[in-house]
């Protein structure tokens, strides 16, 4: 579920702005480490839950507005570089900030422990964050289906001058789907860090993931990109019972796999 | 030969031979290296128009595979070499036969997942490639009786092969192939129509890319002895790309400028600050954002700002006569 919400973020990026984000893994750590230290200050996981990904988010402003906005025209190497390098600027400045050695941080109380299921015993917090991030996927489904923020932005998907003739700024629009995917981002990583700690290249796995969500379900394809990550998370859960030191490369293997049959990808019209 | 072109080859081997007066014969050896590394990205990026970012993966397969053999079963240094040149191809042909599949931000992302994929298969194959500590003691054997134990040695058997490396792509580049590749990058849809493959075109590209990247690989890992887990990393493609484009992506001799750069620059800085990539991260942002086109292009507008600056000068002195 964590794997869908990042390919929706990634999705949303990629789709509507047309470049390759190579910050967002960065961004999810930011979000885990955002949560972590909230918590020190504020002592209510629950706010801060709420608070890191919307920082994570206001950072997305901020680069869109004075990084990537200039360079629309400028080519994908140039995108490219400029998302590299901030995904290092983020990464450094983790380590500067914080410390290299990762972190752990304990869920709320209430999340502690386990539940028995009658099958099988399940850790709580684990539970929760299948539900949250099942949620979230759903809403984040519902606003881009439902709502006319996410008319507007499918649209933008579709054809990007067209909307713009239809009197509506581009450029807000472009701005609003980097925050947001930011904040997507940002959530997934708050959400991971109770479960597998803080170190600050959590977040290049994620990024590798994510893009292989984002490939095997077409770019800007969001209900793809939710089929996408359930199956590379199941793809990745299953191998890891029987081969567990392989169970990374398994999802690139599966992306290559699905690639060679169908290269528009699993969903994709293009 | 045109006498412009034969400056350009004066300056180079001129910079080959001054090179290791002034900089550390390590360095001196690691610029050439990485500008053949920079050799292959360019012909896909800058004379194919294909934005590879997993060049990594065609470095690391080389320079481990060559590496195992050189320090397991002790094979002479062009075996090694070929081995690596090989490999480097073969990996690039599996790569670029996925990859070649899609364009724009697919193939972008396409390449960087795949290179994630060789990455984590290194790292946690860890009874052959040593996993995260990477695979130390690699040999360095004697070339036909000659010892390249010594720095200087080694610095001048690679930048041999760097020229070498060079010439081999200056034809590649001007060959039909070249030009061909720049058809494709500058119109595919008309490459497609004028009846070339492009496709295999674009596989074409990546097989040479991935050879120059292989061989680039192995006289990496026999210059430091050591086939670190980083050189299969994404870190390392990235760093090609943006000493490619720092140089200027496109011309012969940019990836030879950024690799110079790149190197020279990260390494007086990585020794005064553990903490480098963060304003290696910076200089990615500035460059990006206000010198597009890189060194070749600049020195460019230089001259030409230089020219323009010069005409009104000497009107003015025709004037003042």
């Amino acid at each position: 579920m964590l794997y869908a919400l990042m390919g929706i973020g990634l999705s949303i990026i990629t789709g509507v702005l047309n470049i390759p984000n190579f910050a967002h893994g960065a961004l999810f750590a930011l979000g885990a480490y955002f949560l972590y230290t909230l918590i020190q200050l504020i002592g209510n996981f629950w706010l801060a839950l709420l608070l890191a990904p919307l920082g994570v988010g206001l950072l997305g402003v901020l680069i869109e507005y004075g990084g990537i906005r200039p360079l629309y025209k400028a080519g994908h190497d140039y995108q490219l570089l400029l998302t590299f390098g901030l995904s290092l600027i983020v990464t450094e400045s983790i380590i500067i900030v914080w410390s290299p050695v990762g972190m752990s941080q304990l869920p709320p109380p209430i999340l502690r422990g386990g539940v028995d299921l009658g099958i099988t015993f399940y850790p709580k917090y684990r539970l929760f964050v299948m539900v949250s991030a099942a949620l979230l996927v759903l809403g984040a489904w519902l606003f881009v289906e439902k709502t006319r923020y996410g008319a507007i932005m499918r649209a933008g998907i579709e054809d990007k001058e067209m909307v713009a003739l239809l009197g509506i700024d581009i450029h807000r629009l472009f701005t609003a789907a980097f925050a947001l995917g930011c904040v997507l981002a940002g959530i997934a990583g708050a959400l991971t860090a109770p479960i597998r700690g803080l170190n600050p290249w959590m977040g290049v796995d994620m990024l590798g993931i994510a893009f292989v969500v984002v490939a095997l379900a077409g770019l800007g394809n969001l209900l793809g990109s939710i089929v996408a990550g359930l199956l590379v998370g199941l793809a990745q859960s299953l191998v890891a019972l029987v081969w567990p030191e392989a169970s990374v490369a398994v999802i690139f293997a599966v992306m290559a796999a699905v690639l060679l049959v169908r290269p528009q990808g699993l969903f994709g019209i293009r | 030969m045109q006498p412009k072109m034969s400056k350009a080859w004066l300056a180079i081997v001129a910079a080959v031979v001054l090179l290791p007066v002034f900089v550390r014969q390590a360095i001196a050896t690691e610029i050439w290296i990485f500008a053949i590394f920079g050799l292959g990205l360019n012909l896909l990026m800058g004379y194919t128009g294909l934005l590879s970012f997993g060049q990594a993966t065609f470095f690391g397969t080389g320079a481990y595979v060559a590496g195992y053999l050189l320090k397991y079963y002790g094979v002479n240094v062009f075996l090694a070499l070929g081995v690596g040149i090989v490999v480097g191809a073969v990996s690039a042909a599996a790569v670029g036969y996925l990859c070649v599949q899609r364009s724009g931000l697919y193939f972008i992302m396409l390449t960087f997942a795949l290179n994630q994929m060789f990455y984590f298969t290194a790292y946690q194959w860890t009874t052959v490639t040593g996993g995260e500590d990477g695979m130390p003691g690699i040999p360095r054997p004697s070339v036909l009786g000659f010892d390249i134990h010594r720095p200087l040695a080694y610095y001048s058997a690679v930048a041999v092969l760097f020229l070498v490396s060079l010439w081999v792509m200056k034809r590649i580049v001007e060959s039909p192939l070249g030009k061909i590749l720049q058809a494709v990058r500058e119109n595919e849809l008309r490459a497609e129509a004028l009846g070339y493959n492009v496709p295999r075109m674009k596989l074409a590209a990546f097989v040479v890319g991935g050879a120059f990247s292989g061989l680039a690989g192995v006289l990496y890992a026999m210059l430091f002895g050591i086939v670190p887990l980083e050189s299969i990393g994404f870190v390392f493609s990235g760093n090609v790309v943006f000493a490619t484009l720092i140089g200027g992506s496109g011309s012969l001799y940019g990836p030879v400028i950024g690799s110079f750069v790149f190197i020279w620059l990260s390494e007086s800085v990585s020794s005064m600050w553990a903490r480098w990539p963060l304003l290696l991260g910076v200089a990615f942002v500035i460059v990006v954002l206000f010198f597009r086109g890189g060194v070749v292009e600049a020195w460019a507008r230089f001259w030409a700002w230089r020219a323009a600056r010069r005409a009104p000068d000497a009107v003015q002195a025709d004037a003042s006569r």
